[in-house]
């Protein structure tokens, strides 16, 4: 688990190991930022020990996307250093893949890559990194392009069995602080020290073979340019129900779910898994692959779709970046916690904004507490130059983050129900669509509620009558009288999508809600006069 | 968020919550998780206000109430406005006062549509 028996000497020797880590990690850092790699000899010792370990690096492209901690850039300049191992200068200019890898596999045909990257790995000393991988690791490996990216180790595989055993490690090393290890896989189009030149028509060819039903044998397909992954990716992000189908339709494969397939469904499984539908009338091209390496062998059968090219559907191919991507989660309505919850604030706001939109705020007076605090904002565009439906909120905005006067900030926040109700008072008169209210209740304890309500609203008079505005509204309140909520903290957020150039789609609500002339509704003025009795607010209903 | 992703969850309390666009995530083992799967990121903060919560409501646990608001580009999506809210915490030691976030909510000004 821990590394130290893989280092010679006691204790003082790791000492001193994580020293030079630690000068290393400043070295790596100041040369690890320039996107254009030129490696040219590998520098792994392990490379060498295999003998033909010559990776001649083309011109490798690690400005790659994935980067999920990127740091901005440091000085470009500066070799890419590696412990003993000689390699060439690194160079930015942007050179086509130019140098082969001859004679990297045994006849000369390419393997699936994937590669490996270390969380924060640009912490470690490669040598020392990769004895801890392999002691974890169930199955002997090659590191390709060993390098340093940005605040990570990265280095390449040729295998997705390899790959897959390089996953199981995640977690389950610690470096000497005690920290877990993560290990991230993904699938790599063919890294440019490993892709033979290939021409641009020869590509497009591809593209058009894969895209088309088309007799194979018309086409001049090169069967060792079919691994070339980047032209057959599809979005099809459904891997887990079908991960044949999908492994083999969609190479862009999500970083969490290669985990996922792969402990889901197993290695074995994938091999020969075709939910799809069957390569049962093989096209030559299939044919002639299985009659090579076992690598092409292994291709065919991860990937048996892309090349069942007669009558099969192929994939659409997609241009993807060579990193697999995250996905945002799902975004999901309103959350209330409970359903107690919910109706105690969905009645809160009924009876709160049929007042506010009453005409007469002074009603919201019993909704404060004595020494609640009141301001609004709205969003600071220095691009703005046309005057919107906003200006009437601009001078009492706070937005501290443009906003240094002291004595204005502190006019700005309103102090005490008095100062909060005139100063509502003063602000536009609204009509705001109930129907459009999404509520997020993020905090609840014993003695608070804190609620953002987002919404839609209408101005119903002056210049702007008409315009329709969106805003946040988030509410601290506390238990008040009679089962009703007392406000201590009130923060409105007023924006105009319109000049956002997005429509928020609250809006196909409004022309509706809108069209006529609201009516209380014999509930509506039952459930104010209720309230008004049990809060003692006072409020005047008017028709508009 | 955007520079030091692994180190966001050090401003957060153990039992501090976020509300993500709809979803909950509970506690820093879950809201390390969480930070880990979301895509690299690019904030740009447009609006920031703050108001000091009221005791009554906090039991005198010294706290603040945060909004922002500006736009947001996660790797491989679109650019969104968002919203978020913090309630931060003060916890007092003898020799300094360190904030942490007791409550987060962040939402996408477009989320029915994003």
């Amino acid at each position: 688990m821990f590394p130290n028996s893989h280092l010679p000497g006691g204790h003082t020797d790791q000492v001193a190991q994580r020293r030079a880590r630690c000068s290393d990690i400043y070295q790596r850092r100041l040369s690890s930022r320039s996107e254009k790699v030129n490696p040219g000899i590998h520098s792994s010792s392990h490379q060498q020990q295999d003998g033909e370990a010559a990776m001649h690096g083309a011109h490798m492209d690690s400005s790659v996307r994935y980067t999920p901690y990127a740091i901005s850039p440091y000085n470009r300049k500066g070799s890419f250093r590696k412990q003993d191992q000689t390699h060439v200068n690194m160079e930015r200019e942007q050179k086509p893949p130019e140098r082969r890898m001859e004679g990297n596999m045994p006849d000369g045909t390419l393997g699936s890559w994937f590669k490996i990257t270390v969380p924060f790995g640009i912490k470690y000393n490669e040598k020392w990194l990769l004895n801890l991988i392999r002691n974890e690791c169930s199955v002997p490996f090659i590191p390709v392009e060993f390098h340093y990216e940005n605040m990570h180790a990265s280095f390449f595989v040729e295998n997705a069995s390899i790959a897959y055993a390089l996953k199981n490690v995640s977690g389950k090393i610690w470096d000497e602080d005690n920290e877990k290890i993560s290990i991230f896989v993904n699938p790599a189009g063919i890294p440019h020290f490993a892709q033979k030149e290939l021409k641009s028509e020869k590509v497009e060819k591809i593209k058009l073979a894969m895209n088309q039903q088309c007799d194979v044998s018309q086409e001049a397909l090169d069967i060792q340019r079919l691994p070339f992954y980047p032209d057959m990716m599809t979005r099809d992000t459904k891997m887990a129900s079908n991960p044949g189908k999908c492994m083999a339709a969609s190479l862009h494969v999500h970083e969490e779910n290669i985990p996922m397939v792969m402990s889901a469904v197993g290695m074995d499984k994938w091999k020969g898994t075709e939910p799809g539908g069957k390569c049962a009338d093989r096209s030559p091209v299939c044919t002639t692959f299985s009659d090579n390496s076992s690598n092409i062998n292994s291709i065919l059968e991860l990937f048996p779709k892309l090349l069942c090219l007669d009558g099969q559907q192929s994939p659409r191919p997609t241009l993807c970046g060579t990193e697999a991507h995250k996905t945002l989660p799902t975004c999901k309505g309103s959350f209330f916690g409970s359903e107690m919850l919910k109706n105690l604030v969905l009645q809160f706001l009924q009876q709160y904004y049929l007042i506010y939109d009453s005409g007469d705020r002074q009603g919201l007076l019993s909704a404060y507490h004595d020494e609640a605090c009141f301001s609004l904002s709205i969003p600071f565009n220095p691009e703005d130059s046309a005057p919107s439906s906003l200006c009437k909120y601009f001078k009492d905005s706070r937005n501290i983050k443009i906003l240094k006067d002291p004595y204005l900030k502190g006019e700005l926040l309103r102090h005490t129900k008095r100062d909060i109700v005139d100063s509502l008072s003063a602000l536009p008169k609204t009509q705001h669509d109930l129907s459009s209210f999404l509520v997020d209740m993020w905090c609840q304890t014993e003695w608070m509620l804190c609620f953002s309500v987002n919404g839609v609203f209408k101005e119903v008079e002056g210049q702007s009558q008409g315009s329709v505005l969106a805003f946040t509204r988030t509410f601290i309140a506390t238990p008040g009288s009679s089962s009703s909520l007392c406000i201590v903290n009130d923060k409105l957020f007023v924006w105009d999508t319109s000049h956002q150039g997005t429509q928020s789609a609250l809006f196909t609500l409004v022309p509706t809600a809108f069209s006529s002339v609201p009516a209380f509704s014999q509930e509506q003025q039952k459930m104010v006069q209720v309230f008004s009795v049990q809060s003692g607010m006072n409020y005047q209903l008017s028709q508009k | 968020m955007d520079k030091r992703r692994r180190a966001l969850t050090r401003l957060y309390l153990d039992k501090a919550t976020l509300i993500w666009n709809g979803n909950v995530v509970s506690g820093l083992d879950a809201l390390n998780n969480f930070f880990d799967t979301l895509p690299s990121s690019e904030f740009q903060v447009n609006m920031l206000d703050c108001q000091p919560v009221h005791e009554q409501a906090t039991q005198s646990q010294t706290t603040v109430l945060v909004v922002t608001s500006g736009t947001v580009k996660f790797d491989g999506n679109k650019q969104h406005y968002f919203n978020q809210n913090f309630l931060l915490t003060a916890q007092s030691t003898p020799n300094n006062t360190v904030w942490k976030i007791a409550s987060d909510c962040f939402r996408f000004q477009d989320w029915s549509s994003g």
